[in-house]
Order: structure tokens, then C-alpha cells, then sequence
């Protein structure tokens, strides 16, 4: 039955009434709450989820013979085998499975030192489609999008594109389905405020968008969707947030400069760092919003999110091996930052963002968020880094190490044990 | 411990069924108010859910957890309250209120509890002690059975609690067996009203002092009476004019009176349901529990602060644009949600076209179809909640095809298809108009203005009332004489568990007027109704005729 404390509470203590003060810059405004989004990876496959297509003619990087691996790595077959068979009772996380990072020369730790090891090499994407922006300008380099747009730079697509984590159609691949349901069960919530100063939203040249942190967090319906329609306070967060000075075009949010952002990134690194960032962003007819945020992000918090995530379980799960990931992606990355060094430390890069209708109120909740500001100094600092974590383990190396476990893995463990 | 557990289960059972055969209830029959003039039962209604809990932590405190299922409720004539004046109990209930009563009777006795509701200590905890397990059982039973034991329903008990304390060898295990047989008593699932010869008129019955009592609390707060009420029955203050306006203006003054005329507006507007409401989520993809659960408070948050808190002109329910919202809620509606407390009050603007409590998506979810809305179900039950007019079923044989039709047209159309049919149209063009003008609204309550592609008309006629949307509804009501009186007819009948009869028409008509003299405010009713004789009069059972009127008056000290 109904809860009498909390109706009483709420009749008899006074409450901010619903009263809706309108900031009064903005002409207009509209906000969404993203409700999936995941690294733009356009898909020509065939058939399926995996399958080859014009993009990966091969399909995805098959499983790996980790026995053979570890051969190559130095270990004998005995070991190797010994190592991979699930019914050895030693073949704990902490012995059996953790072994598997100390493959590199000289049994170095491959996940934190790849270059100890040969590039395994992955799958090459050879299609001339992608998805993102163009992110240079120029039309005479990258991909052509799949409504014929030229110069789109996804170089993250071309390096990883045939990596079954990415690939897929649209909300089907591995990696886009963990890490959406995660955001959509609540782990975090980002909104998007538009605001413009002209009279028609579609075709306005001062439009501002803004990316924010919310506590509150998406609701799903009875058809197991998000909901549209809901309230979302901005939580002022001092890193995830993004500002990009934009304009409409046809109903169409395209960014007029570009801007430096750092947005929660759906994916094991979390910070999605974005130099040169820009957008495109479709207002549709429906209410939703759909488009792209990209930019350039550093390509070594990308590989080094996969090692934190447990390098072994990584490995095991997505059947590529890690140092061939740092390799493409150091091989693909394609812009470093004026003023350092001639080294490309980034990588081209392409969010697709679905967004639902939502309203976006300010961080107290009193009145509709229709300016797009900078919250960041509402944010409490940030708590200390503690290093990675998965769930309640503690990540070092790429590994979860149990002090307490009889064997321990290493460059000098004992394999076999004596007979 | 579990052989203990099974030791208590098994003495409970044979204890209840020992002390049954000693209770008290003396139905009135032909022979009894013929040649005795002893009191008589003249209704008996089973507790309520809510009043079941209430009472209870009302007892023995806010501690006491009870888990548990209880027995389905019936409405009769548009209230629960009728209802449970025909309802008796199932054996699987009895045997939840059964579970209830060990589980509850373990946690009032548990090291935790006892020091807090015991009224005496036990010589030794490992002995019986009869007068220690007396006063136990006469003071909680006074409030369990809302009046005095009889000394044999305290022998009775004593001897199970005796016979469990040898058993167990622990005093409070055979407190416990007593308490249990006590929860689960009649006396104490039923709400038993007793008429006694009337002192001042050998021919006339009157509702004795404890049943009055227990109709003045339910009334007031929906619970037990508590100990000054009780003492009042006692004194025999409650027979007297003084000592009912003292006992009227106590509990209807108190903070808990919020409590008696929700339970009222829960009843009469039929907020309930709400847990079995069933939508189709590709056609309503918003629908969930929560939404569901939130629609039935917003009502209720409504009501209780439009007619309580702020003791508002009962008709502005149908009008007023005032409400409270929470998250899921404001999704529903479509508008921003400024609060970070879980609810906060809103007024919705005129282009909502919300106006009145049939104008929430609650009244509109409930009185819907799974896909889509029912014009006719949302008639058919404005009618019967807010102006008291029932609507037969329908026939057998109607062919509902082309109403059922949801991908054709407009329901307007699709019903006008359906009222050709002259067996028909005799209920529809009563139900349908009011239904029409919430057309508006979907199956869940959501704004619209097309369906099917149609702009869809709220015009609406009926016998003649001409209006346009909810808005236009609301105001219908607002001025239908209908609407007041239905709602002082059902105060009535809430209270008394019986609708007034034909002979008590004038004294109806006098309360309604009386309503809208007081400014049509609900609390001022109900002191009103209680405060005159004729809300405690009895209807003496069949056969009585030759000793008495059907109805006597019970207030002869007035």
C-alpha cells in the first residue's frame, strides 16, 4: 500500500513548487539524453554480425591457438598445454591464466611491454566507407561516408574495424552492447543541451551544445527501451563535459569551430579525450537527435583501457592478441598536437550518439538548463587516482594478482608442477 | 529452533480451535430477540487490509513487520466498505491470517519487544504466571477486540497460555499462543457491531458504546479505537451528546484524521488496481510499474491535499488543475520535472487540458483498454464513481467487432457504429459522452489530438449538457447537485457499511445541504455525519420486526 510518511512529507513540508523559470538568452532550446553510443564503425559485412564483407574481407580476427602462441613465446609444449588446460587444478587466474602476459622477450610482461614482443598483426580493413567527420577539411583524404560525403577520418575504424569487439551492425557488435547496457542500467548518464539564438532552430548560425554528466539515471519502459521524456539535473563534473560552438543547417548541428572536449567515454578507458573535437548532429522529425561527435583522441589510453580490463581475460574473450592492438593503433594514429614532438600520439576517431528527447534541468533543479555553459567550477574536484580497478580487484600490469595464491605467475614461475 | 517453531505451530492450531468453540458472537435470530433482550450482532465487517495494519502497529508499535498476503477485497455498490460487510473468509485466508498472527505474536514477545509491551514481568520467565498473563491479555485484548473480553474469552486464553508456558517451559512462548489465538479471533478479523435493548425505549435497539466506538474510529482514522475512545464507550460518554461531540472533535482535529478520509477517497474514487493494470508496451512503451504505482499516489496525493490539507470545495476535484508529480510521472506528461525531492506539487497550464481528477493519467490508465482508450468504460465509471450511477452489464450477444476495431477511424465513430444497435444505445448515450470529451487522452493518459490520423472531437451531449473536453466535463460536474450528494450518500455508507435507505432520504437531504452550507468541505462532513443519531442507527436482523422498527435509532440520549 501507499507510504503515508512520504505523502505527509510531501503535502505538509514545503517543496519547490513546479514553477519553470526560463533563462532568458536563448531563443531556443531543446535537450536529449543519449541513449546509446558507441565508436563509429561502419559495417559492410555480408551477413551476420561477424561475417566478411568489403570492409574485412577475411570476417573478424579468428580465435587464437593460445597453445601455439605460447609456444611461439618460448614456453614447450608440455607447458603450454599445461597452461591452457581448464582441468588443471593450478591453472588458477593467478598462475595458469596470468602466465599468459609473460610471453614477451625474455618472458617480459607483454601487456605493459608490447614492444617486447613481434606484432601478431590484425586483420586489415580495406573498405573505402566509413562513418564520422571530416575532421582536416580536406576532401582528398580519408573515407567517403556511406551518403557519399568525402574526407572522413576514422583512422580508429580503418586500424580496429575487423576486431569482432567493434565489429557488427549498428548496437550489435560485442563491445557496444556491454558498454551501452552498462550506461543504460545506470553506471552513468550523459545530456545534451542546443541552444540557439536565432528564430528557426533548423537553420540558426549561433547554436551552442553541451555535453554533461547526469546523476539521474535513464529509465526504461515496458518494451524494455529508454524512455523519452524524463528529467535530468546536470551533475557538474570537472572533466566530462563538452561545449562545441555549432550551427544549424537544415536542421543539421554542425560545429563552427573546433574544440578540445573530454567526454565518459562507453568503453574501458572512460575519459574519451577529443583534440579538434566537432559534431554533427541530426535533429530528426521524431524529437531524437543522432549524429556524430569526433575528434582525435590519444591512442595509448585506448590500448592500455583493453590491459586494464585483465589482459588474459581480454585476450581469451575478444581472440586478438594485445600487442597486436598497441602496434595498430601506434601504426594508425594520425595527429599529434602543434608543438610536440613529430610522433602522432593520436588517433582519428568517431562517436556515433543516439539521443532521446529529454528535459535537462540545472544542477539544483530549478529551472530548465537553456544556456550552455561551463558547469566545471559547480564540480567537486575529482577523487584521487587509485590505479584500475575491475569490480572490487585491484588491476597491475594487466593482471589480478592474489598475493596469497600458492603459485604465482612470472617471467621466472615454475610451470609444470613436480611430478 | 526449528522443532520450536514447529512446537508453537502445532499447539497454535489446536489452541484456536479450542478457543473458538468458546467466543462469544451471538448472531440475532428470531428466537433470540424474541424471548431475550441480550445484544445482538447487526453487522459484521472484515477488516481491511490497511485497517488490519494500522491496527496493529497501532497495538504494539511501528516495529512490528508484517508479511503477508491478504484476502481479495469486493466492492458492492461502489465501495469496498459495502463489500467487506458480505465477505467471510476462505480457508487459505484463514490460513494467512493464521501465519500472520504466529509471526506477529513471535515479534511482540521477542527479547527486543517484550520490555516495551508488557505490562507486568513474569515471576520467573520459565513459570506461569497467571496474573501477570491476565493483565497481558485483558489489556491487549480490550484493543485487539475493540471491547472488553468476556471472562471466558480470558479463561480461554489463559489456558492455552498456561498449557504452552508447561510445554515450553518459557512464559512468553505461551503468551505467544494466546496473542495468536487472539489475532485470529473473529473478534479481531471482523469488525463486529453489537445493538443493545435501549435503556430510554424498551422498544428500540441501540449500537452499543464499543461499536460505536470502532465506527467513529474507522470513520476518523481507519484503525482501532484507541484507549480515551475506548474509555468513553466505557463511561458510557459516548451515549451522550457531550461525550460524542468531545470524542468527535479529538479525533477529528487530530493530524490522523488525513489518515480516515484517505482510506475514504481510496474507496469511493476506486484508486486500486493499479498493481494488475496491464498496457501494451509496443503501443505504450512508457508503461511500467512505476509509472503505474506513481498514477494511483498522484491521485491520492491529489485528493488528500485539495480536500484535506487545504479543505478546498469538494467539487473543485473535478476542475482543479493543481497536482503533484514525481520523475516517472512528469515523462508521462511530458514536462520537466524541477524538483530534486521525490514529488513536488504542479500546476498543470490550461493546453494540457488537465482539469479534474479523471483528468490524470491514473483515472485515464485504469479506465482504459491495454491498447487503447474506452469512452465507454470511462463513462461508465465517471457515472458510478463521482454520481453514484451504476450501469447494468452489457448483453450476451452484443457483437463488440467493429468497436474493438482500434485501426479504424475514431472511437467516436467506432461507438456512434455500435449505438445503431437499439439494445445498445439505452446505456451508451449515457456512458459514452463523458467518455468522448477525455478523448484526448489515450489508452495510458497521454495528450493527443489525432487518432488514426483523425483529429479527433470532444464535443459531447448528454441528455441535453452540452461540453467540450475535460475541461468542459469537469465543469459539468462542478455544477451537478449529483456530485455533492453522491459523495455525502457514500460518507454514509462508508461509515455506517450500509447505503441509507429510502426512509433516511430526508435526513440525506438535510446532510447535503448542510454540505454546501459548510462550503462543500469533506472534513466538515464527516464530523456532521458523525455527530447526528441516525449515523449509528441499526438495521436489526430479519424476523425482529415484532420488538422493534427495521431501523431504530440508537441515539437516545440526543
Amino acid at each position: 500500500m501507499l507510504n503515508k510518511t512520504k505523502i505527509n512529507k510531501a503535502l505538509f513540508v514545503s517543496v519547490t513548487a513546479l514553477m519553470l523559470p526560463i533563462a532568458a538568452q536563448a531563443e531556443w532550446q531543446r535537450s536529449y539524453v543519449i541513449e546509446w553510443n558507441e565508436p563509429a564503425m561502419y559495417f559492410a559485412g555480408e551477413a551476420g554480425i561477424e561475417g566478411p564483407g568489403s570492409d574485412c574481407p577475411q570476417g573478424v580476427n579468428p580465435e587464437q591457438d593460445w597453445v601455439d602462441v605460447l609456444m611461439r613465446a618460448g614456453y614447450t609444449r608440455e607447458e603450454a598445454e599445461w597452461l591452457r588446460n581448464p582441468a588443471n587444478p593450478t591453472r588458477s587466474p593467478t598462475h595458469g591464466q596470468n602466465q599468459m602476459a609473460f610471453r614477451g622477450k625474455d618472458r617480459a610482461n607483454v601487456y605493459v611491454n608490447p614492444t617486447s614482443y613481434p606484432d601478431p598483426g590484425l586483420y586489415p580493413m580495406t573498405g573505402n566507407v566509413a562513418e564520422g567527420l571530416n575532421l582536416d577539411g580536406n576532401t582528398d583524404t580519408g573515407f567517403v561516408s556511406p551518403s557519399g560525403e568525402a574526407g572522413i577520418d576514422n583512422t580508429f575504424y580503418k586500424t580496429l574495424g575487423c576486431w569482432k569487439t567493434y565489429r557488427g551492425p549498428e548496437r550489435l557488435s560485442s563491445g557496444a552492447m556491454q558498454f551501452n547496457d552498462g550506461m543504460r542500467n545506470g553506471s552513468w548518464t550523459m545530456v545534451i543541451v542546443v541552444s540557439g539564438e536565432g528564430d528557426d532552430p533548423s537553420n540558426d548560425d549561433n547554436v551552442m551544445v553541451g555535453f554533461y554528466m547526469s546523476q539521474d539515471n535513464m529509465v526504461k519502459g515496458g518494451d524494455g527501451n529508454i524512455s523519452p521524456h524524463y528529467t535530468y539535473r546536470i551533475q557538474p563534473h570537472a572533466r566530462y563535459e563538452g561545449l562545441f560552438p555549432a550551427r544549424t543547417v537544415n536542421g543539421v548541428i554542425e560545429s563552427r569551430e573546433p574544440t578540445p572536449v573530454v567526454l565518459r567515454d562507453p568503453g574501458y578507458t572512460r575519459d574519451l579525450e577529443l583534440l579538434q573535437a566537432q559534431i554533427k548532429l541530426e535533429m530528426k522529425d521524431d524529437g531524437t537527435l543522432r549524429g556524430y561527435v569526433g575528434g582525435y583522441r590519444p591512442w595509448l589510453p585506448v590500448y592500455q583501457g583493453w590491459v586494464n580490463a585483465r589482459g588474459p581475460v581480454i585476450e581469451s574473450l575478444t581472440w586478438v592478441e594485445l600487442p597486436s592492438v598497441y602496434y595498430a593503433l601506434r601504426r594508425g594514429a594520425d595527429y599529434h598536437p602543434d608543438g610536440s614532438s613529430e610522433e602522432n600520439t593520436h588517433i582519428s576517431y568517431a562517436l556515433r550518439v543516439d539521443a532521446l528527447p529529454a528535459f535537462v534541468m540545472t544542477p539544483d533543479a530549478s529551472e530548465v538548463a537553456t544556456q550552455v555553459i561551463s558547469y566545471k567550477d559547480q564540480a567537486p574536484p575529482l577523487p584521487a587516482e587509485s590505479g584500475p580497478m575491475v569490480g572490487r580487484s585491484r588491476i597491475i600490469d594487466g593482471l589480478v594478482i592474489d598475493p596469497n595464491a600458492e603459485y604465482q605467475a612470472g617471467p621466472n614461475a615454475v610451470i609444470l608442477p613436480p611430478r | 529452533m526449528k522443532s520450536a517453531r514447529l512446537f508453537v505451530l502445532t499447539l497454535s492450531v489446536g489452541v484456536v480451535l479450542h478457543v473458538a468453540a468458546h467466543s462469544t458472537v451471538v448472531i440475532a435470530d428470531d428466537s433470540t430477540l424474541a424471548t431475550h433482550k441480550e445484544p445482538v450482532v447487526v453487522a459484521v465487517r472484515r477488516l481491511t487490509e490497511p485497517q488490519y495494519r494500522q491496527s496493529i502497529e497501532d497495538i504494539f508499535g511501528e516495529d512490528i513487520q508484517i508479511t503477508g498476503r491478504f484476502e481479495p477485497e469486493r466492492r458492492e455498490i461502489g465501495l469496498l466498505a459495502l463489500g467487506s460487510a458480505t465477505l467471510s473468509l476462505t480457508a487459505a485466508g484463514f490460513e494467512q491470517y493464521f501465519n500472520l498472527s504466529l509471526d506477529i505474536s513471535r515479534q511482540v514477545f521477542s527479547e527486543q519487544m517484550r520490555h516495551a509491551v508488557m505490562p507486568c514481568a513474569p515471576a520467573s520467565p520459565a513459570e506461569f504466571d497467571r496474573v501477570c498473563a491476565e493483565q497481558f491479555i485483558s489489556t491487549y485484548g480490550e484493543q485487539l477486540f475493540r471491547r472488553p473480553l468476556s471472562s471466558a474469552e480470558v479463561e480461554a486464553r489463559l489456558d492455552a497460555a498456561a498449557l504452552g508456558t508447561e510445554q515450553s517451559g518459557d512464559f512468553y512462548t505461551g503468551l505467544q499462543l494466546a496473542l495468536s489465538s487472539m489475532l485470529t479471533a473473529p473478534e479481531y478479523l471482523f469488525r463486529i457491531e453489537r445493538a443493545e435493548p435501549d435503556p430510554e425505549n424498551a422498544d428500540n435497539w441501540r449500537l452499543d458504546a464499543w461499536s460505536r466506538a470502532s465506527r467513529l474510529s474507522y470513520l476518523f482514522w481507519n484503525t482501532s479505537p484507541d484507549k480515551e475512545l475506548l474509555a468513553a464507550a466505557r463511561s458510557g460518554e459516548l451515549h451522550t451528546e457531550n461525550g460524542l461531540n468531545a470524542q468527535v472533535q479529538r479525533l477529528s482535529s487530530s493530524p490522523r484524521v488525513q489518515d480516515g478520509i484517505q482510506a475514504f477517497l481510496v474507496d469511493m474514487m476506486q484508486i486500486d488496481g493499479f498493481d494488475s493494470m496491464i498496457k501494451d508496451a509496443t503501443i505504450y512503451p512508457k508503461f511500467n510499474q512505476l509509472v503505474a504505482d506513481s498514477a494511483q499516489q498522484q491521485m491520492i496525493r491529489t485528493l488528500v491535499d485539495l480536500l484535506v490539507v487545504k479543505e478546498r470545495d469538494y467539487r473543485e476535484i473535478f476542475t482543479s488543475n493543481e497536482t503533484f508529480l514525481n520523475r516517472p510521472l512528469a515523462a508521462v506528461y511530458q514536462v520537466p520535472f524541477a524538483s530534486s525531492e521525490e514529488w513536488a506539487p504542479y500546476t498543470f497550464p490550461d493546453s494540457a487540458e488537465r482539469s479534474g481528477i479523471f483528468s490524470q493519467i491514473g483515472f485515464l490508465s485504469l479506465y482504459a483498454h491495454p491498447g487503447t482508450s474506452s469512452p465507454t468504460i470511462r463513462g461508465i465509471k465517471l457515472h458510478e464513481i463521482f454520481l453514484c450511477e451504476h450501469t447494468p452489464e452489457p448483453p450476451a450477444d452484443v457483437d463488440f467487432s467493429s468497436v474493438v476495431d482500434s485501426s479504424a477511424a475514431t472511437s467516436r465513430e467506432r461507438l456512434l457504429d455500435h449505438m445503431s444497435n437499439p439494445g445498445c444505445i439505452v446505456c451508451h448515450q449515457r456512458s459514452d459522452p463523458p467518455g468522448l470529451a477525455l478523448e484526448h487522452f489515450d489508452g495510458m493518459g497521454q495528450l493527443r489530438k489525432y487518432e488514426n490520423g483523425q483529429l479527433i472531437d470532444v464535443n459531447a451531449d448528454l441528455f441535453g449538457n452540452k461540453f467540450v473536453g475535460a475541461q468542459g466535463l469537469g465543469q459539468f460536474l462542478y455544477n451537478d447537485p449529483r456530485a455533492s450528494s453522491c459523495l455525502v450518500r457514500n460518507v454514509y455508507a462508508y461509515g455506517a457499511a450500509r447505503m441509507p435507505g429510502s426512509a433516511e432520504r430526508p435526513y440525506i437531504n438535510t446532510q447535503i445541504e448542510r454540505f454546501a452550507e459548510n462550503g462543500y468541505r469533506v472534513p466538515a462532513l464527516f464530523s456532521q455525519i458523525a455527530l447526528t443519531p441516525e449515523f449509528f442507527n441499526v438495521v436489526i436482523p430479519q424476523g425482529a420486526q415484532q420488538n422493534t422498527n427495521n431501523v431504530a435509532s440508537a441515539a437516545s440520549a440526543q
